[in-house]
């Protein structure tokens, strides 16, 4: 099981310290005392079916290990009922851990007490909701400026700093209605703009867009890379969506019953799969608009190297298919001024084709 | 039982009335137990497939335990019908002697001194200061302040309303009265809310003090309020006080039981929102929770007006005042005149009450139109300045009233129904009790129903064997909910024999039963009519909101002038106050069947009779089951004040006991009308539990 | 956390409902003890002083008493009177405990009149009402000229199947009214040997609306009623002969077997109110006057439909001479 973080280079700096680093995580469901036996005993392989057989328990998240890098798009995704959404609640302890050890920027989550975790809650980590959690008697404004409300800060204040989140996500001039009477999409920019609000290290996203419509999907999404983008706040972002996780994540983590079958950046999961289950996963996603230059070069023959288009490590093979075939010949794959190798024809192609690659990444390591 | 919110939000019943409370406006009002029946209703199809394989054993089991009981107690006291004298207990002993230690240290205990004395003191002061506010603001005041509020809260049409209501309580003569019961409704409304509400914080918030009130709430939503009067005439002794706090504890179950829903119904979502972002517990309870209940709690303060003004009409009996004594003493006269005078201001209360509450819940929930576009008027008056304002509005209008020397209603400005009223029902009584050409007249239908349906039916009942009786409640209680209900039936009814008042309760329950398929066969006929018809609605709708808010006092007369005296008056009270229910409740069912069904079933070819038969009846059936659910509860309750007419029985033995003091006898009968109802309720309540 | 915060919201909220509990409670026992029984109605007069509270009972003879008193203590003495309806027995509590100050017409109550009067002392006597009252078996007058045998309670059992009702399981009908009333005739019924139910009508409002009904109908009838009564202008009713009453025949209630007495009605007022309510009291100790003077207040009351105020007005405009002496 690939539960360390993968060795290719993410966009975010892998040496970038971790806000959240997370060991061992267990979250078993059923009675307290049960439950509390299950992580590292003999049950704890079963399937979910022969253990609520066993012990009248469910097992939610299994033994999960990983970081979060600051300023990275973390993705946890798996399709419903994998443990995705009680994971992401873990991590400020909306859902009481089990077993394993949690900790944000070094500090212990599981060990703090009720006012460090609020504080926590507070200032540190804000989490948006697939089914927004807005209060509904009360405005834009006052759902935005509620977090704050809650830190205690006065109301002059607290209006003046929401009016300007709403602006930033695009409500002008809907601070008075109620969530009620506004669409999906405006009343997650809602839940957006009020997790924003307490200006946390790290944001949260339980499957957030879900229930929108594909459109305002889209939207939003890329309302959240362009957040990311200005702001290069850390987020953790829950999906069951391929396409969404892919497009938005600096790493991806699949998991399946409660584990984590493959933590890696969205290439490595569409280029390499850990299992038959990944693989299937992912068999339907164009891989040419996930994939890099990277997994299809080789390694240039002499001359190659001189000459061609040059293409940046980070392109991806469709790209690399215009620019091979506006020129005719194979195109360079240069990082800064040094050239790792050249793609071909035949190289994009096979990994259109999802053949393994002529040469391979061994040049690039 | 999941109550889910999501099931009671899409299904929220818009008029099934709470068991007892009156519904005079088009309000959505769930009572508690109305909910969680709807709500269930959608899971209880599929399971029924399901159910006839659990049932099978689910009902072996403690059928075989009832029997094995049963059989050994069954040949040990093999007496035909009545309760075996052996397993029964006479309380009158001790119970005459706590009455009488009671009423002997009434003024000096320091239980009495200490405790009930202060609750009592407190009672008097509160409606004393209300009731001297009321008459200080006059009639002028009170009138301009009602409207106002109703203007602010729901537009001028309300307003119109309210200041009519008041109106014509005053053109009726009953001004001073109608402030008196409206004082005494203040002070229990706001009691009950209170009480309720922590009842229900406690409940929504506490599994375990869910686990503790819910059997209590439901036992007391069941009670007929006048079983409720006599240990609180004993405590407090005759007047205002007992008749205040026995109108607390009659109204503060909805208010706890809503409560209670609404805080376990909150949005989990917003829950979950507002923990992660760091709000403390009481953070959560004050911003998310209780807001989030609002509607509920809105909807439980309605109930609790409801429920309450019906009880301090009742509570006139032991010396509450006001408008029901009005009634009370108009009929010791026999003057359905002024018992109607003094009836319809308590109707038109109950109007204004109900769509006043009403309408702010409906503000709530509504969304506030922009301050722009309001109306000049309107938007002077809003905000705090404009509550302000509308109090000095109110104000002015006292003081201007008090100026031109009419504090109370001028005299001079009454009308008098009695006269016109009295010489209709006296045509109505000479018309219909005998003369009638072929089908007899009242009196005849009268003695045949008590002939051929009442007295069958008791002595069927009586003579059949005790512990027959107590199987075929727990069979019934099976069929229609789990062990559990089987249990808590049976015992029920054991403990009507243990009690020593085993024929009493059989005669009673053969009244309420006769009453119920009388009740039912009328009901649903009228309901299938009128869910066919818009228009047949709409005309019958005001005159189930009048026949339902109406103090059950007013029915007496006129139906023992047109039936005598007798169990059959009785009866067909309780069948007048029990159909606008179950008539209701039927429309709704039929109307919320799923129109695509119906459509489908249509261009099937399916006749009106199929369509009604195969579609819409099945379909409506949670619905139907409701109805007879409400049905038993209401018709249990005006049986029982079928005493005051010769209907004998439990009821009989409680006026018995309010009229003589008789703790013995009237604890016992209340009691016993406390298991019967219980019965009855759990016999009839479809898979409460399941 | 879900769990623990649970239990953490509850703690508050319950502390603080306990605190302020007890702060009630300090605060109201602070004041010491309140006694319920010296409590006035939240409805009294504001200006407090000079108010009395009467009981009404529910007949009418009794709502006569009390409206020409009322009016009397309203007009002339400047009292503001309240009144309640209260049924018999507990009127006497009420009286004991000062909710109400007098009762104008007791039929005797020997067991209340042992333990207020004679024990507790929270309730004196106040004189005779001047009006003597009787309770009886009554069949209508046009059925007994039919049959002049019935006035006979040996010759009953013969009409028993004229008199059989619905309610009376195949046997003779004997209506009684309100169980608040003072009867015997269950045990009448029994130790006569009769062949007789008694049908109790519930509520006195609801045996004479069957009473009239009967009438109208002209059928036959048996009911236990009394005298003074309005109805008796309205349906003519003739006595029927019970065994004659003879001091003590009727002390064991389970053995009785003779006719009611005649009973001087009596008044009784609430102790302190006798010893500190000045002229009023007076008044309503001195208030005596006759069957005759009482049934025109009640038939006004009840036949003509005037409200009892109106009644009074009239009986005291028309009669000065009989109350003056009254206000002495």
């Amino acid at each position: 099981m690939n539960t360390t973080p993968a060795a290719a280079p993410a966009p975010a700096d892998s040496d970038a310290p971790s806000v959240f680093s997370v060991n061992g995580l267990w979250k078993v469901f059923g009675p307290d005392k049960a439950a509390a036996k299950v992580p590292g005993s003999a049950d704890a392989d079963l399937s979910a079916a022969e253990l609520r057989e066993r012990t009248g328990c469910t097992a939610a998240v299994r033994d999960v290990t990983f970081d979060v890098r600051k300023g990275e798009v973390f993705v946890v995704m798996g399709l419903s009922g994998s443990g995705k959404s009680t994971l992401v609640r873990c991590l400020t302890r909306l859902i009481e851990p089990t077993a394993g050890s949690l900790a944000i920027d070094g500090e212990d989550v599981l060990a703090m007490d009720a006012t460090r975790l609020r504080d926590l809650r507070r200032h540190r980590a804000a989490m948006v909701f697939q089914h927004f959690g807005l209060l509904p008697h009360r405005t834009v404004l006052d759902n935005v400026a509620y977090g704050l409300e809650i830190q205690g800060v006065g109301r002059g204040d607290r209006r003046d700093k929401a009016a300007e989140l709403v602006a930033k996500v695009g409500l002008d001039g809907l601070e008075h209605r109620r969530p009620g009477q506004l669409s999906g999409g405006q009343q997650q920019r809602v839940g957006l703009a009020r997790a924003l609000a307490a200006d946390p290290e790290v944001l949260l996203f339980d499957e957030p867009f879900s229930a929108l419509d594909p459109l305002i999907r889209r939207e939003m999404q890329e309302e959240v890379a362009r957040l990311h983008h200005e702001e290069g706040r850390t987020m953790v972002f829950i999906t069951h969506d391929l396409a969404e996780a892919l497009r938005l994540g600096d790493r991806i983590a699949l998991m399946r019953d409660g584990r984590i079958v493959q933590l890696g950046t969205p290439e490595e999961i569409v280029g390499s799969p850990a299992d038959d289950y990944v693989r299937d996963f992912v068999r339907d996603v164009p891989r040419e608009q996930v994939l890099t230059v990277r997994t299809a070069m080789r390694a240039a023959t002499a001359g190659e190297a001189e000459q061609g288009p040059a293409l940046a490590p980070a392109t991806t093979v469709v790209d690399a298919i215009q620019a091979v075939a506006v020129s005719g010949g194979p195109a360079r794959v240069v990082d800064g001024g040094r050239c790792l190798g050249v793609v071909d024809d035949a190289g994009l192609l096979a990994v259109v084709a999802g053949l393994p690659a002529p040469t391979g990444r061994g040049v690039a390591a | 039982m999941t109550a889910t919110p999501t099931h009671s939000k899409a299904r929220t019943p818009a008029r099934i009335p709470g068991s007892r409370a009156a519904a005079p406006s088009g309000a959505a009002r769930p009572g508690g137990r109305a909910t969680s029946h709807t709500a269930s209703a959608p899971q209880d199809r599929p399971r029924r497939g399901l159910r006839g394989l659990a049932a099978g054993r689910a009902f072996l089991l403690p059928m075989g335990i009832a029997v094995a009981l049963l059989i050994p107690l069954a040949t040990a006291f093999p007496g035909a019908g009545s309760w075996p004298a052996a397993l029964a207990v006479d309380l009158s002993g001790p119970l005459g002697r706590a009455g009488d230690w009671i009423i002997d240290h009434r003024d000096s205990h320091p239980l009495f001194l200490y405790l009930f004395g202060h609750v009592s003191n407190a009672v008097v002061v509160a409606v004393r200061a209300v009731y001297v506010l009321l008459l200080a603001a006059g009639w002028t005041g009170v009138t301009a302040l009602a409207a106002l509020v109703a203007w602010r809260l729901a537009g001028i049409r309300l307003a119109a309303t309210c200041a009519a209501a008041f109106a014509a309580c005053g053109l009726l003569g009953m001004w001073v009265p109608t402030m008196q019961t409206l004082a005494l409704m203040v002070v229990a409304v706001a009691a009950s809310v209170v009480l309720g509400a922590l009842l229900g914080l406690a409940a929504g918030l506490s599994p375990r003090a869910d686990r503790v009130l819910r059997p209590v709430l439901d036992t007391m939503q069941i009670l007929p309020a006048f079983a409720y009067l006599l240990p609180m005439v004993l405590v407090f002794g005759i007047g205002v006080p007992a008749a205040v706090l026995a109108t607390v504890v009659y109204a503060a179950p909805p208010m706890a039981r809503l409560t209670a829903l609404g805080l376990r119904e909150a949005d989990a979502g917003v829950m979950e929102a507002a923990a992660s972002l760091g709000a403390t517990g009481r953070q959560r309870l004050l911003t998310a929770r209780l807001p989030l209940a609002r509607r509920q709690l809105l909807l439980g303060v309605n109930q609790a007006i409801m429920t309450g003004l019906s009880m301090a009409v009742i509570a006139s009996v032991i010396g509450a005042g006001g408008l029901g004594d009005r009634v009370y003493q108009a009929l010791a006269s026999v003057d359905v005149g002024a018992a109607l005078a003094a009836g319809i201001p308590i109707v038109l209360l109950a109007v204004v009450l109900d769509r006043t509450a009403d309408a702010a819940g409906r503000r709530l929930g509504a969304d506030p139109v922009p301050l722009g576009e309001q109306h000049l008027l309107r938007r002077v008056f809003s905000g705090w300045y404009g509550r302000l304002l509308t109090l000095l509005a109110a104000v002015a209008v006292a003081v201007v009233g008090r100026m031109a020397g009419t504090s109370v209603w001028p005299e001079s400005w009454t009308v008098s129904l009695a006269d016109p009223v009295n010489s209709a029902v006296a045509w109505m009584t000479d018309h219909l009790y005998s003369g009638v050409p072929v089908v007899g007249g009242t009196a005849d239908w009268a003695a045949r129903f008590t002939g051929w349906i009442l007295d069958p039916l008791r002595s069927g009942l009586q003579a059949a064997p005790w512990w027959l009786l107590l199987l075929t409640a727990c069979a019934l209680a099976l069929l229609a909910g789990t062990w559990r209900t089987a249990l808590t039936a049976v015992l029920a009814l054991g403990a009507v024999g243990v009690l020593g008042v085993w024929e009493t309760s059989l005669d009673t329950l053969s009244q309420v039963l006769a009453a119920v398929a009388v009740t039912l066969v009328l009901g649903f006929a009228i309901a299938v009519g009128a869910a066919r018809s818009a228009r047949a609605e709409r005309m019958l709708r005001p005159v189930l909101d009048i026949c339902q808010t109406l103090p059950q006092f007013v029915y007496l007369i006129p139906v023992v002038a047109l039936f005598g005296v007798g169990r059959a008056p009785a009866a067909a009270a309780a069948i007048v106050y029990a159909l606008p229910a179950v008539v209701r409740i039927t429309v709704q069912g039929l109307r919320e069947v799923d129109p695509t069904v119906v459509e489908s079933a249509r261009s099937l070819g399916a006749t009106r009779a199929q369509l009604l038969r195969q579609v819409q009846l099945p379909l409506a059936r949670p619905a139907l089951l409701l109805a007879v659910n409400q049905a038993v509860v209401l018709v249990l309750a005006v049986v029982i004040i079928g005493g005051l007419v010769g209907g004998g029985a439990l009821g009989y033995d409680v006026v018995l006991g309010l009229a003589q003091g008789d703790l013995a006898t009237g604890l016992v009968a209340g009691a016993a009308i406390v298991c019967l109802g219980l019965l009855l309720d759990r016999v009839t309540q479809p898979a409460k539990e399941a | 956390m879900r769990d623990t915060d649970h239990r953490r919201t509850l703690r508050r909220p319950r502390g603080a409902a306990v605190l302020a509990a007890a702060t009630g409670l300090a605060v109201l026992t602070g004041c010491g003890a309140a006694d319920m029984t010296r409590q006035a109605s939240p409805y009294a007069a504001a200006e407090g002083a000079k108010t009395v509270t009467l009981s009404v009972q529910s007949w009418v003879g009794a709502q006569a008493n009390t409206a020409v008193a009322s009016y009397l203590l309203e007009h002339e003495l400047g009292y503001r009177v309240d009144t309640v309806q209260v049924d018999e027995v507990p009127a006497w509590d009420a009286l004991s405990q000062g909710r109400v100050d007098a009762i104008l017409e007791d039929w005797g109550h020997p067991e209340q009149e042992k333990r207020y009067v004679e024990g507790k002392k929270t309730i004196t006597r106040g004189g005779d009402l001047g009006v003597t009252g009787h309770i009886g078996w009554f069949v209508p007058t046009y059925f007994a000229e039919a049959h002049p045998d019935v006035t006979d309670w040996k010759n009953l059992d013969k009409y028993a199947d004229q008199l059989r009702t619905p309610e009376s399981r195949g046997k003779g009908q004997l209506m009684d009214g309100s169980p608040s009333y003072v009867t015997n005739d269950k045990a009448l019924v029994k130790n006569l040997g009769l062949d007789y139910e008694v049908v109790f009508a519930g509520s006195e409002a609801a045996q004479i609306t069957q009473i009239k009904q009967f009438a109208k109908e002209r059928k036959p009838f048996l009911t236990y009623w009394y005298e003074p009564q309005w109805l008796f202008e309205r349906v003519p009713m003739t006595e029927v002969k019970l065994p004659e009453y003879t001091e003590g025949c009727a002390d064991d209630p389970e053995k009785v077997a003779c006719a009611y007495p005649h009973t001087p009605l009596q008044k009784y007022l609430n102790a302190r109110f006798a010893r500190s309510g000045g002229e009023a009291a007076e008044f309503l100790k001195k208030f005596h006057w006759t069957k005759a003077q009482q049934n025109e207040v009640s038939l006004m009351i009840a036949e003509e439909k005037l409200s009892p105020q109106q009644a009074a007005k009239k009986w005291v405009e028309r009669n000065e001479n009989v109350w003056k002496p009254w206000l002495t």
